[in-house]
């Protein structure tokens, strides 16, 4: 990513691998559909570039926030953890392998 | 009474698929503020022991182990909740299409959209003849949009008067849980029972638990009304914006002044808005891998293999489409052209909002650039413009300044909505300048 | 071939509950998935609320680490898939973490330290049907998920394994003075371990549990590196797993995939604003530190510096367990002096630590007072310190169950005296002067009294009587 321009450019090579960072399984007909409609949604973006934003703290939240915390007290939750899933043997939940 | 009521609601919902759960049964603890008000919630907003979506067949069948802050507190304030409202998957979209579930319609012309993504809530608020008021949600206008839409007011409060606490995330950093009702007064009403302060949710604003019913006054005079210019432009329905404007010479005459003012960063809002909102949900979205809740699948493969799975299957097109962008945005390489830049821009929009409140007590402009569209116009629409439809709600919703769109009239006998922002906590003006507007109208 | 080593370190702090929800911490002997509420384990509509006790214990680390501590700070959220995590993504620090560029000083050097964040645990993962790369599936207990963990990198500036051995003990010892670490918990300090050999790539080692696993690790990865280049190959940058039982590392992934962690700000948490008053009051809980101490023990006790090392890097029980004996007995250095041999070698033995151990100041005194005032001999308290780690009984008791007091006087003489008789020619070469035929002597006699009586005795008895 040398040239600033190259932000606002995306290409099928990178939607898949985006896709897998993502967690996403896409047909190639989504790839390709996928990779127009981002083309133009980054073109959009690219307004962004307009913006002088040097000095300017960025926002994470509409209003400042800080310093919201708790004490460190126990209360324990009661509930069954496992009342949701399928996936599930003695009290554990189960899932798939690493490898 | 009640179980009329729960009949009634499926008969609602059989012709237009405001909900995507009734419940089967009226529980309410008896008295209190709410008590004989039949509360509808977003599906977005966890119930206990009652099926909540978010509108995502990937949650379909989760059963939320506690309630929702804001839903605890209308119980406790007597309500009975009738049921979860349709919406766009995780509040993904502008129309209602995006949900995983039966689309919902617009009661006023079942060709039309309902708006969203709150557009059960709304759609239900305008077909029902018993009282009821909707919790909805707004990220990016999810409030104003449908409520402008089906023709009822829509509040949208301050980001972090109301705890989201039980509220299925969209961005963070931009949710709001708000209410949807017939008049303003419902609105302020719901208001005062679902805001303050929570222990659970850290992002919450320490204020104490206020009425905002005292703000129902009959008057404007005085009244500072800032007309930002950004928001009558280009792609604006002229029909709307000649409505908007009998609105103000209205409230004009009631004994408000206007001026025009300029919010210079809007045309930027939306690139902004979409991509903080983006990257928020595509980290908030990856939870749903079919293991500890929801949708589930035969175990199969590795994780990789088997997240992949499930979350292809599960999310519909917008979400992976949102989850893709929303992932690239925050990737190394590009994390700072898109993310941080946005977050900075975002900055620059609160700036133009901050400095708008210091010479006017209330912005006035058209809540959606358009009326409700009918499905098949929305069918020809490409993502970008259906992101575009949001162009007049993302600026406060980004700058998390509370607004309400109330209707000011019909173009082509259909609803338009005249959206009041105001400043930071200033809930009260809003109620005022829309209560009086409602009652004068 | 010189190598090259950075850890990062993950330590579980000590709080009653988890960083983000109020469920206890202690994990071990509970049911699986006990500890966990919608927080930890990641429900849709969950939303996490620090625990200010990380902070305070994370700002305490960082300044015994010399650190630079960030006067405002973020948490952020790491995003990557894996079934130990409730969110598939973690709640860490990035940009800007608690505190950064600090150094821990070893023998002759100082160990740079990157950066100290804060984040929260995983879920403990069961692979079932074989080990991590050949199981059928796994199982997932979140009781361990969202303990608070300090994370501590540091520089690449290790060259020998035994330089990473000195500077874990260290860090342990700190941890444990500054009580927000319990080092009896075995995953309560994990390690990624980073090595090259110079001029190849880097291999990280993940997940290594308890220091001595980290020494096997990157010895067995610096012979496997050696050995892949002497077969005229280039080290593959990649990540390892330890095997602890065959003490082997093997692949884990190749570097092909890359996760692309995609970090953002934690929407659901607020900014952390570090104050000058905050670091004042953290000041006035900081501890002593194991170096402070070690020095402390030497001027006040007259201990060595090699004896208050040993207790203070052993276990800070040990060195509390020291002064505690001190308050009762002001024999400073006849005490470090059996707890740094016999004490010590007998736990060891035992497989015990001090604070699990039965030993008890006031008993453990008993026993040395019985040695001072000639009840016993020092070698017979060698015995009875075996006896007494495992029991923890009262050393007074275990002498006279067994016997174990010395003899009397007219039975020792009389002891003494047989020895002389048969021992004709030691007693001849002791006379000459052979120095070692007392010894021998001496020993003779022990032995046949089973050592119930003081050697120096003995000597004087035999210089008499021959």
């Amino acid at each position: 990513m040398s040239e600033k321009s190259d932000y606002w450019k995306i290409d099928e090579k990178l939607v898949k691998h985006v896709a897998k960072i993502a967690r996403v399984n896409l047909t190639e007909q989504e790839i390709e559909k996928f990779t127009k409609q981002l083309e133009n949604i980054l073109q959009a973006f690219k307004e962004l570039d307009e913006v002088d934003t040097s000095g300017v703290e960025p926002s994470f939240h509409p209003q400042e926030l800080k310093n919201v915390w708790r004490e460190d007290k126990v209360k324990p939750w009661k509930w069954d953890p496992l009342e949701n899933t399928k996936h599930k043997e003695k009290k554990y939940f189960k899932g798939p392998k690493i490898v | 009474m009640k179980q009329d009521i729960l009949k009634k609601a499926k008969e609602i919902n059989e012709k237009f698929n405001v909900f995507i759960t009734i419940a089967d049964k009226v529980e309410t603890s008896g008295k209190g503020k709410l008590s004989g008000i039949a509360i509808s919630v977003k599906d977005n907003i966890c119930t206990k022991g009652m099926q909540s979506t978010a509108g995502s067949r990937i949650l379909e069948g989760y059963i939320p182990p506690f309630d929702a802050t804001v839903v605890e507190k209308c119980r406790k304030e007597g309500a009975f909740i009738i049921g979860k409202t349709t919406e766009d998957e995780f509040g993904f979209g502008t129309f209602s299409i995006n949900t995983g579930f039966d689309v919902p319609k617009n009661p006023l012309d079942p060709e039309r959209s309902c708006g969203g993504s709150s557009g059960g809530a709304a759609g239900l608020t305008v077909a029902v003849d018993f009282p009821h008021i909707a919790i909805g949600e707004s990220t990016g206008g999810s409030i104003s949009c449908p409520a402008a839409f089906c023709g009822v007011v829509g509040l949208t409060p301050t980001y972090g008067r109301v705890s989201r606490w039980g509220l299925i995330d969209y961005g963070n950093s931009l949710d709001k849980i708000g209410s949807i009702s017939k008049t303003v007064k419902d609105t302020a009403l719901l208001l005062s029972v679902i805001s303050g302060p929570d222990e659970y949710d850290s992002t919450v604003l320490q204020l104490k638990q206020e009425d905002f019913t005292k703000h129902l006054k009959d008057s404007v005079k005085g009244i500072k009304i800032g007309i930002p210019k950004e928001y009558f432009g280009e792609g604006v329905d002229e029909k709307i914006t000649k409505l908007v404007w009998q609105a103000i010479k209205k409230l004009e005459s009631l004994g408000a002044n206007y001026k025009e003012v300029s919010l210079p960063h809007t045309k930027y809002a939306l690139s902004s808005y979409y991509i903080i909102a983006m990257a928020e949900a595509s980290t908030n979205l990856a939870k749903l891998c079919g293991m500890r809740y929801g949708l589930h699948k035969p175990i199969k493969g590795n994780y990789d293999e088997y997240f992949s799975e499930v979350r292809s299957q599960g999310f519909t097109e917008e979400a992976k489409r949102r989850i893709i962008l929303g992932t690239f945005t925050r990737m190394a390489g590009f994390r700072e052209a898109y993310y941080l830049k946005a977050l900075k821009v975002r900055t620059k929009v609160i700036q133009d909002f901050k400095k708008a409140f210091k010479n006017y007590d209330v912005l006035i402009a058209p809540t959606m650039p358009v009326v409700a569209p009918r499905f098949d116009e929305i069918a020809k629409l490409e993502p970008i413009q259906h992101y575009t439809m949001d162009i007049l709600t993302v600026g406060p919703n980004l700058a998390g300044i509370p607004m309400i769109s109330v209707p000011c009239g019909l173009v082509d006998e259909l609803p338009v909505g005249l959206h009041i922002m105001g400043d930071h906590l200033q809930e009260g003006k809003i109620i005022q300048v829309a209560h009086t507007f409602e009652v004068n109208k | 071939m010189k190598a090259i080593m950075g850890l990062e370190i993950h330590v579980h702090l000590l709080t009653d509950s988890k960083f983000f929800c109020r469920c206890p911490t202690d994990y071990e002997n509970k049911e699986p998935n006990e500890n966990t509420c919608p927080i930890c384990c990641g429900f849709p509509g969950s939303k996490p609320k620090a625990n200010k006790k990380v902070i305070d214990c994370t700002i305490m680390v960082a300044k015994a680490l010399n650190c630079k501590i960030n006067p405002q700070m973020f948490f952020s959220r790491k995003s990557y898939f894996y079934p130990d995590m409730p969110k598939n993504f973690q709640i860490t620090q990035y940009e800007i973490p608690l505190a950064t560029k600090g150094y821990l000083e070893i023998t002759n050097k100082k160990i740079g330290i990157t950066r100290v964040h804060m984040e929260e645990d995983p879920a403990k993962l069961f692979h079932i049907g074989g080990d991590i790369l050949s199981a059928k599936y796994i199982l997932a207990d979140y009781n361990r998920a969202g303990i608070p963990l300090i994370e501590i990198v540091t520089d690449p500036d290790f060259r020998t394994t035994k330089e990473v051995r000195e500077f874990l003990t260290k860090i342990s010892s700190i941890l444990e003075h500054l009580e927000v670490y319990d080092s009896s918990k075995e995953a309560a300090l994990r390690v990624d371990a980073n090595v090259s050999l110079e001029g190849g790539e880097r291999v990280e080692i993940k997940n290594i549990t308890g220091f001595k696993n980290v020494e096997k690790g990157l010895n067995y990865e610096m012979v496997r590196q050696e050995s892949v280049r002497r077969m005229g190959m280039e080290v593959q940058r990649e990540t390892r797993h330890f095997n602890a039982e065959t003490r082997t590392t093997a692949s884990l992934r190749k570097k092909e995939f890359e996760e692309d962690y995609g970090y953002i700000f934690e929407p659901d948490l607020t900014r952390i604003e570090i104050s000058d008053k905050w670091l004042k009051e953290i000041d006035k809980k900081m501890p002593e530190l194991p170096d402070q101490r070690i020095e402390r023990l030497v001027k006040d006790y007259g201990v060595t510096r090699y004896q208050a090392r040993v207790v203070v890097y052993t276990d800070k029980a040990l060195a509390d367990f020291f002064e505690e004996c001190c308050k009762i007995y002001k024999k400073p250095v006849d005490i470090i002096k059996w707890i740094v041999t016999d004490l010590l070698k007998s736990l060891n033995w035992n497989k015990v630590t001090i604070r699990k151990s039965k030993v008890k100041p006031k008993t453990f005194i008993e026993l040395l007072k019985l040695i001072d005032t000639g009840k016993i001999t020092a070698r017979l308290g060698k015995e009875v310190i075996k006896d007494y780690v495992v029991t923890g009984k009262s050393p007074k008791e275990i002498v006279e169950k067994k016997g174990l007091t010395l003899i009397d006087e007219d039975k020792l003489i009389k002891s003494v005296k047989e020895v002389i008789k048969k021992n004709s020619q030691a007693v001849e070469d002791y006379k000459k002067g052979k120095k070692k035929a007392m010894e021998y002597l001496i020993g003779q006699v022990l032995r046949k009294i089973k050592a119930r009586a003081d050697p120096n005795k003995i000597r004087r008895l035999i210089e008499k009587l021959v």
